[in-house]
């Protein structure tokens, strides 16, 4: 059984500092606490600065001593990252896992991963590739993917917003869907067709 | 082979000893008997190899335990850690500790030695916080481990929980970030049968398997199902019987399959099973008589085989035998040899020549293991032979001579199974050699004479064994008897001409890797001798606890 009064306490420990941190963990629906969504903010001074990264967390029954399951859902360019499936490479998600560490840590080494990338022990080889051989390329690549897919720009959501309302939605209930999900438009998608 | 194993040694020994006065026919006997003597004190004593029982393992573990224990006076669990990061290998441990110093021991097995004084606990109120569940907790419900991190019992016991069903219960870590002290053993115990008592029990399961699973020496008995027994091999040897019967390699826990090395036989096995479905196609449980064409299934087993048209053959080419095929004649049938055709390597695709080359060594291979499986079911028609004949008081009252040739039997049927795939791959191209092509004949005609002489004077022995002696005259009974006792002993020596052959002659050629073969012993495969438990460790248990 997850320990959901840990989760609980670990969800306002992370919202007292997010101001400070930048990091945000928030249910993904309501009801059960074992799917989350996690926001880091790109590090400063990397191609991914400016960006905001949405990271999947689902929790296993075993939580806190076994690792949460934490995947990218924003489309991100980084050796140690799987530019197809977010899947992220971090020693601390798997055998180096420590019940004393939280979700708020967890995801503060993920940032951290992003500033420092490994291509010697990839999960994207050719991300890794190219990072070793030519890293101006990759530096441009990463910061047009930021670009693309990490940043949300007002005018964007109101894009998505219109779309969804010509799709029949009424538009207060996809506006707040929209920003239960973090903007995400399928995610939002999802949402309202299955309420 | 149960009677066999089960009579012992020493009864043997003093049974020739006996007998030699009154017995004019015991000189053979003796002979026989005289090896085994030889033998037993030579390598005897000291087995080589020892079985260790679900009831000996936990003693034999201790055993290593307590030595480390005692010499770097630690904790079981700490001892534990250090020798499954030596493989159990304790003379290794001393010996990087008397080279290299506490300090790097420790280190390099990740173990980490934290003063005991730290007992931060008693200085806190009687509440504290548990850092993991992050709820307060009366202190009496914490526990610190060696490394001076405390957390709450519930949640070190879900820790455990996890990492026991994880498989990791030879390493559990300390719950803290980056601390790599490994949890004690008996806390862990204490915590987890409190909440689930087969946990608990799984987890000592764990931890003495190691012994076995982390061990260089000790291997699981491989066989099917399993009988529970391990063998641990305290002089390097390759062949050994476990208690329950089974023959096997110790170095690579697949069949014994001497006079192949291990390669051979991992690619041999590999190679028989891929071409099965080929090899089922030719049919090689069957053989068309010669005569008639019927398809001719071998249900005894020498290899002359009777069609019901009663034309005799040859099992294993094929080829029709006259009624005057005696079992010397086939001594000397050449049908061993493989002979290169030089139309059929002309006239047909390489691969197909691959093929038949494969054929031939795979049907003679088969053929005697068939026969082996066959001459299985003689143990017991002999058993009822025997006690038939006792009803009967025979003049002969000791029936050693019997079990003793029906052990060579079965033996020297798989040596010389063995033998073909051995023959495949030595004079074969698959393994790199140093030998030009006309020293490769004259070897392989060497071997091939040798094989041919062990084959024939086993058909020959296997023919003597399968005769209803029990039905035989006085004056019959004992002329079989001298033959079986001298073909006993001829099959012997051919077998370690065999086993001289291929270590003087052939092995030396081969280049690349290693091919060792298990040395051929007269006695047959070694049998495991169930492991003594050293007496002293009732006291040393008892002092352990006292202090």
């Amino acid at each position: 059984m997850i320990d959901f009064a840990r989760v609980q306490k670990e969800l306002q420990e992370c919202s007292r500092d997010v101001e400070k941190s930048g990091i945000k963990v928030s249910p993904k629906s309501d009801g059960s606490l074992a799917r989350l969504i996690g926001t880091i903010p790109g590090p400063v001074g990397t191609p991914y600065e400016g960006g905001t990264f949405q990271i999947d967390i689902s929790l296993p029954d075993g939580y806190p001593f076994e690792p949460p399951k934490m995947q990218f859902a924003t489309k991100v360019w980084h050796p140690n990252i799987s530019s197809q499936s977010g899947a992220i490479c971090l020693d601390i998600l798997k055998d180096q896992w420590s019940p004393a560490l939280t979700l708020k840590t967890a995801l503060l080494s993920v940032q951290a991963l992003l500033s420092a990338p490994q291509p010697d022990d990839p999960q994207d080889a050719v991300v890794a590739q190219q990072y070793l051989r030519d890293y101006q390329t990759f530096v441009g690549t990463a910061r047009y993917w930021t670009e693309s897919f990490a940043k949300i720009s007002s005018l964007g959501v109101e894009e998505k917003v219109q779309k969804l309302v010509e799709m029949g939605f009424p538009e207060a209930q996809v506006r707040s869907t929209l920003e239960v999900v973090g903007g995400d438009e399928n995610l939002a998608l999802e949402k309202l067709c299955s309420s | 082979m149960a009677e066999y194993a089960s009579s012992d040694d020493e009864e043997r020994y003093q049974y020739y000893d006996d007998d030699d006065d009154d017995d004019d026919d015991v000189d053979v006997d003796g002979g026989d008997g005289g090896d085994e003597i030889v033998s037993l004190r030579s390598h005897g004593c000291r087995p080589a190899f020892k079985i260790i029982t679900k009831e000996s393992l936990m003693a034999a573990q201790e055993e290593d335990l307590r030595m480390v224990m005692d010499v770097l006076s630690l904790k079981e669990h700490v001892a534990r850690t250090l020798l499954i990061h030596y493989r159990w290998d304790a003379e290794k441990l001393l010996e990087v500790l008397v080279e290299e110093g506490k300090e790097k021991l420790y280190a390099d097995v990740g173990v980490t030695m934290m003063e005991h004084g730290k007992h931060i606990m008693s200085r806190f109120s009687s509440v504290v916080m548990c850092n993991i569940c992050i709820e307060e907790v009366s202190a009496n419900e914490m526990t610190t481990m060696d490394c001076g991190h405390f957390f709450c019992n519930t949640c070190w016991t879900e820790h455990f929980i996890v990492k026991i069903n994880d498989g990791q219960s030879r390493r559990i870590r300390c719950m803290a970030h980056q601390c790599n002290a490994i949890c004690d053993e008996e806390i862990v115990r204490n915590l987890v049968s409190a909440r689930d008592l087969n946990l608990a029990v799984k987890f000592d399961r764990f931890l003495l398997e190691s012994y076995i699973e982390d061990n260089r020496k000790i291997k699981w008995c491989p066989s099917v199902p399993h009988c529970g027994n391990a063998i641990r091999m305290d002089d390097p040897q390759f062949e050994v019987e476990c208690s329950c019967g089974l023959q096997f390699c110790f170095s690579c826990s697949s069949e014994a399959h001497s006079p192949c090395s291990c390669q051979m036989w991992e690619m041999w096995a590999k190679k028989c099973q891929d071409e099965s479905e080929t090899v089922n196609w030719i049919s090689v449980h069957t053989k068309p008589c010669p005569k008639c064409r019927k398809l001719v299934e071998k249900n005894g087993g020498c290899n002359l085989v009777y069609c019901i048209c009663g034309q005799t053959f040859c099992w294993l080419c094929g080829g029709a035998t006259g009624s005057d095929h005696t079992w010397t004649s086939i001594a000397g049938h050449s049908c061993g040899r493989f002979k290169d055709n030089e139309k059929v390597k002309v006239d047909r695709a390489k691969r197909e020549t691959y093929l038949v080359r494969y054929l031939h060594y795979y049907n003679r291979y088969k053929a005697h293991k068939d026969s082996f499986k066959l001459e299985s079911k003689l143990k017991e028609t002999m058993q009822a032979k025997i006690s038939n004949l006792e009803d009967k008081q025979c003049i002969c009252k000791d029936f050693s001579w019997v079990t003793n040739g029906l052990s060579r039997l079965f033996r020297s049927r798989q040596i010389i199974s063995y033998s073909y795939p051995f023959a495949y791959y030595m004079f074969g191209d698959l393994i790199e050699n140093d030998l030009t092509k006309k020293e490769k004949e004259i070897k392989k005609n060497l071997f091939e004479d040798q094989q041919q002489q062990l084959e024939a004077n086993i058909e020959k022995l296997s023919l003597y064994i399968e005769k209803p002696f029990d039905q035989f005259s006085n004056d019959e009974f004992m002329e079989l008897r001298m033959k079986i006792i001298t073909q006993s002993v001829v099959v012997d020596n051919l077998c370690s001409k065999l086993y001289e052959c291929i270590e003087n002659e052939l092995l030396g050629s081969i280049s690349g890797e290693t091919h060792i073969i298990a040395p051929y012993k007269s006695k047959g495969v070694e049998k495991a001798l169930e492991l003594s438990v050293c007496r002293d460790m009732e006291t040393s248990n008892t002092e352990r606890n006292s202090g």
